[in-house]
């Protein structure tokens, strides 16, 4: 293969990064669609079947269209779909309120902030084993040239999503801030306290994967975990899984530890005063950050981001013959694994009640700290003894 | 140590979710049925909503076999009603004994269905239908008489203005 | 160097939580509230006053609107104060229907409440199914008497009609599905770690403090005080009924929460027995056709499943209508312990603590 020139790896990236955000922007209201769904579901509902409340006008003749073509099975499941549409087109059209007495700039650049470090994230998650499509011959200026699953296979990816994704609580605290507002405030405030805090618990449990594998960058982890590891790796994987999932709830502000945005307290929180697209990018950021951190889970606990989880992979190469479809690294099962873990997150959200604000940070502090610490210490101790 | 095992084992949390979970797989599998779901949604606009054989709808005014008003202005209604949406204008008509309502007039927006006016007819001429769809956009809309604007009070029960009957 | 301020914040009476239009004026220190004010009087209709200027048969559909979610168990209490005024017994099928109704009605009163104090919480599936029963309370509610929340279920001297057919089934239906739906419910929530953390040790009440403040129902009994009118005072026909008054001496949310849930069970329990010990006779008493009072004034208190509701009546000799008429409402009166419960609590727990009174804002108005 032809080795890029500056201008063309530019362009190959340019257009990575194209795909990437066309991944989030359908990843994202699919997953706004299925929370509606599964919830309902969860509760013994149908979730979302129609376009607004209409039996009149265009609504009404979506509505009436919807219901007969419901009779089908599997399109009577995707009825929900054009609610969605005009979700998305309400967000756009509507009139964009700022508060008298807020700080504008501020006002202004905290959604945004939010939105660009849940995004940004995606640069160090590679989606696709190896290369993801090589351009055709007839391609003008890049032809010949392959592209990579993901943007930047770097070594220290871990590094960059945590020090990125760090940056989101600035939206948040920020928001809360410039709204001027009494809610917001108090929202912001324990935005800062509890991301920050959970922050500590989340990288020490990602801690125990690396020190198993001893690597941070994606691709390495995922082959070493497949191949390298010890059945005895599996305790802290588990263990290390369980603990990263509940600070992964906490970090991306879902229930039970929704605290800047507590319907029933405070409103709701943060973005109590924002309205329209704003508002929608902090929407946009939540659910962008729950597949942050279903997709790093899938990277560092479930078995490396393409291959089988929980050691299986190891047991299938022993037992299929080599070449066996199963037995390579494939995209689907990173999506099937991100898919199970936001379906975990709006069950969970559909099940259980909310942490007081005390509560959250002694549960941070009292409980998961040590846990993680004690699974790190886990994790050395399997990969010096076994 | 059990209090610290409790603690690190969420078997509380997963009962919880074996319940929600229990009721997802059982919606999920049986969505598309549409004789015996096991949700509970009702889509109303599209299946007609029942309700029972007792149920306080829309005032209306009766007529006997002949197409004659059974109305004979004791004003009795007009006596109970907590709200005093009723009013009535006694009159007089050709070849009719019994008084006749002139005017009959009712002021929905102010009804509170509590039938205390039905009870009260010594008559049996008015009753309740079961019309509950009575939402409209015009406040003239509420104000129903003999011959009334949008609807007067004689149809006994009206079609529903917004359920749509599948065939 | 740093300035220490207390910042004052209003919770309504536009607020996800607050039940209704309850303003709680609040001073916080940081996250902790130092000073708790329930400001009221946003829907204030005069009920009271509108009573007063119609006849005693008129003024039950008043008492409809005053705690809508329990209308029945209002209905009831209108009914009996005006039987004791003007000395009318009513028939025995009578009795046991009303008590019928106003156990389901209880059932329906808690289920909202348990619904909505989860939710408040958190926890929203509890929510979706604690309507889902009561769904169909509010069914039967609509067969017997027509509509399903303003029931307007009694009349001065017994019942307008008799039960309609088929309503037997509909309840012995419900009862049979009910306890596997109570522990559903139970299930998600009784357990719960997040759900104890939330509620055990908040929002405290003693005894004393509930007594000194005239406190009634669920959340006097969770504090350890037997009192129940049912028991202490029986009316309609619990004098024949066997159940028994659940208490809890630990005084909290929680408690409250297995108050309501045991209530729950005793409801049932009294609405198996009315179905079971139905018996034949009319269903209305021999009144006059116009009523005028013969005593002077009388004050009536009955079990609402939010605490007792007194009606307070004065009749007047040769007059349609009541003198004077004061409604006892429990949720006013315990809205009063709101500040004791939540001063010294996170802000989060006067959501628990608004939630675990069970008010209306309907009653509490007026």
């Amino acid at each position: 293969m032809p080795t890029p020139t500056l201008l063309q790896s530019i362009a190959i990236t340019l257009i990575q990064c194209v795909l990437v955000v066309l991944f989030v922007f359908v990843v994202v209201p699919l997953t706004v669609f299925a929370e509606r769904k599964v919830l309902g579901h969860l509760q013994q509902r149908l979730g979302s079947t129609r376009v607004a409340s209409g039996h009149i006008g265009v609504t009404g003749w979506m509505n009436r269209g919807m219901w007969k073509w419901g009779r089908i099975p599997v399109l009577s499941y995707w009825r929900g779909i054009p609610g969605l549409l005009a979700d998305v087109l309400k967000l756009i059209l509507k009139e964009d309120i700022i508060p008298a007495k807020a700080d504008k700039f501020v006002f202004f650049i905290a959604p945004a902030l939010s939105m660009v470090s849940a995004v940004v994230v995606f640069a160090a998650i590679s989606f696709v084993p190896g290369t993801f499509f090589v351009f055709p011959s007839w391609f003008p200026g890049l032809a010949g040239l392959p592209v990579s699953g993901g943007i930047a296979d770097i070594n220290v990816g871990l590094l960059w999503i945590l020090g990125v994704a760090s940056v989101g609580v600035y939206g948040i605290v920020l928001a809360g801030w410039a709204s001027n507002s009494k809610y917001p405030l108090l929202g912001g405030l324990r935005s800062a306290a509890q991301m920050v805090s959970y922050e500590v618990p989340l990288a020490i449990s990602l801690l125990a994967p690396v020190v198993l594998t001893g690597s941070l960058n994606f691709g390495e982890m995922a082959q070493r975990m497949a191949t390298g590891t010890s059945a005895w790796g599996l305790v802290p994987q588990v263990f290390g899984f369980l603990i990263y999932l509940t600070c992964g709830f906490a970090e991306t502000n879902r229930l039970p530890f929704d605290m800047p945005e507590a319907e029933n307290e405070l409103v709701a929180g943060f973005h109590t005063e924002y309205s329209g697209m704003k508002f929608g990018f902090f929407y946009l950021a939540e659910y962008i950050n729950m597949t942050v951190v279903s997709a790093l889970a899938a990277g560092f606990f479930l078995g490396g981001s393409w291959l089988l989880p929980f050691g299986l992979q190891g047991l299938a190469n022993q037992l299929l013959p080599a070449g066996a479809w199963i037995a390579g690294p494939h995209a689907i099962f990173f999506v099937a694994k991100i898919i199970f873990l936001l379906f975990t997150y709006i069950w969970v959200r559909g099940t259980i009640p909310r942490y007081r604000y005390d509560q959250v940070m002694s549960v941070a502090w009292k409980y998961l700290i040590p846990l993680a610490l004690v699974n790190l210490l886990l994790a050395a101790f399997v990969r010096c003894a076994v | 140590m059990n209090k610290f095992l409790r603690t690190l084992i969420p078997s509380d949390i997963a009962k919880g979710m074996a319940i929600t979970g229990k009721h997802f797989c059982k919606v999920f599998f049986t969505a598309n049925r549409r004789k015996v779901p096991f949700h509970i949604v009702s889509e109303y606009p599209e299946v007609v909503a029942k309700v029972q054989p007792r149920y306080r709808g829309r005032l209306t005014l009766l007529k006997d076999e002949q197409g004659e008003i059974k109305c004979v202005c004791c004003l009795a209604c007009e006596k109970i009603c907590p709200t005093q949406v009723i009013t009535i204008e006694k009159g007089k008509k050709e070849g009719r004994k019994m008084p006749y309502p002139v005017r009959y007039d009712f002021e929905m927006e102010r009804c509170i269905f509590c039938e205390f006016c039905v009870e009260s007819c010594g008559f049996d001429s008015i009753i309740l239908n079961h019309q509950f769809e009575l939402a409209t956009y015009n406040r003239e809309d509420f104000s129903l008489g003999m011959e009334g604007l949008s609807q007067n009070m004689f149809e006994p029960s009206p079609v529903g203005k917004f359920s749509v009957a599948d065939d | 160097m740093f300035k220490n301020e207390e910042m004052e914040i209003n919770l309504g009476p536009q607020h996800p939580s607050t039940h209704g239009v309850l303003r709680v004026k609040l001073r916080l220190d940081g996250e902790t509230i130092t000073h708790c004010k329930p400001v009221i009087g946003y829907l204030h209709r005069g009920v009271e006053k509108i009573c007063e200027n119609q006849t005693f048969f008129q003024g039950q559909v008043w008492t409809d609107r005053m705690d809508y979610c329990s209308a029945v168990a209002n209905n009831l209490g209108w009914a009996e104060a005006n039987e004791k005024l003007f000395g009318i017994t009513v028939p025995r099928r009578a009795q046991y229907i009303r008590t019928l109704l106003n156990e389901f009605n209880r059932l329906a009163s808690h289920l909202i409440w348990l619904a909505t104090h989860a939710l408040d919480i958190g926890a929203m599936t509890v929510f979706l199914y604690a309507f889902r029963e009561r769904e169909d309370i509010l069914d039967m509610n609509e067969a017997f008497c027509g509509s399903r929340l303003t029931t307007t279920a009694f009349r001065i001297g017994g019942l307008r009609e008799d039960l309609p057919p088929g309503f037997e089934k509909m309840a012995r239906k419900f009862l049979a599905k009910f306890p596997t739906c109570l522990e559903e419910y139970e299930n998600l929530l009784s357990e719960n770690r997040i759900w104890k953390k939330r509620t055990v040790g908040v929002a405290m009440l003693s005894a004393e403090d509930a007594i000194a403040l005239g406190v009634t129902g669920p959340v006097l009994r969770a504090a350890g005080v037997p009192y129940d009118i049912r028991k202490a005072f029986p009316y309609a026909a619990y004098a024949e009924m066997d159940f028994e008054v659940p208490t809890q001496t630990a005084a909290d949310t929680y408690a409250r929460y297995l108050v309501r849930m045991a209530e729950m069970r005793q409801s049932a329990r009294i609405i198996q027995q009315c179905l079971d010990g139905l018996p034949e006779g009319p269903v209305m008493a021999k009144i006059p056709k116009i009523l005028k009072p013969e005593v002077n004034e009388v004050y009536h208190a009955t079990e609402a499943p939010k605490g007792e509701i007194g009606y307070y009546l004065v009749g007047e000799k040769g007059s349609i209508n009541p003198y004077r008429f004061h409604v006892r409402a429990p949720g006013f009166i315990n809205l009063q312990s709101l500040p004791k419960m939540a001063e010294g609590g996170l802000i989060a727990d006067i959501v628990a603590a608004i939630g675990t009174l069970d008010i209306v804002l309907g009653e509490i108005d007026r």
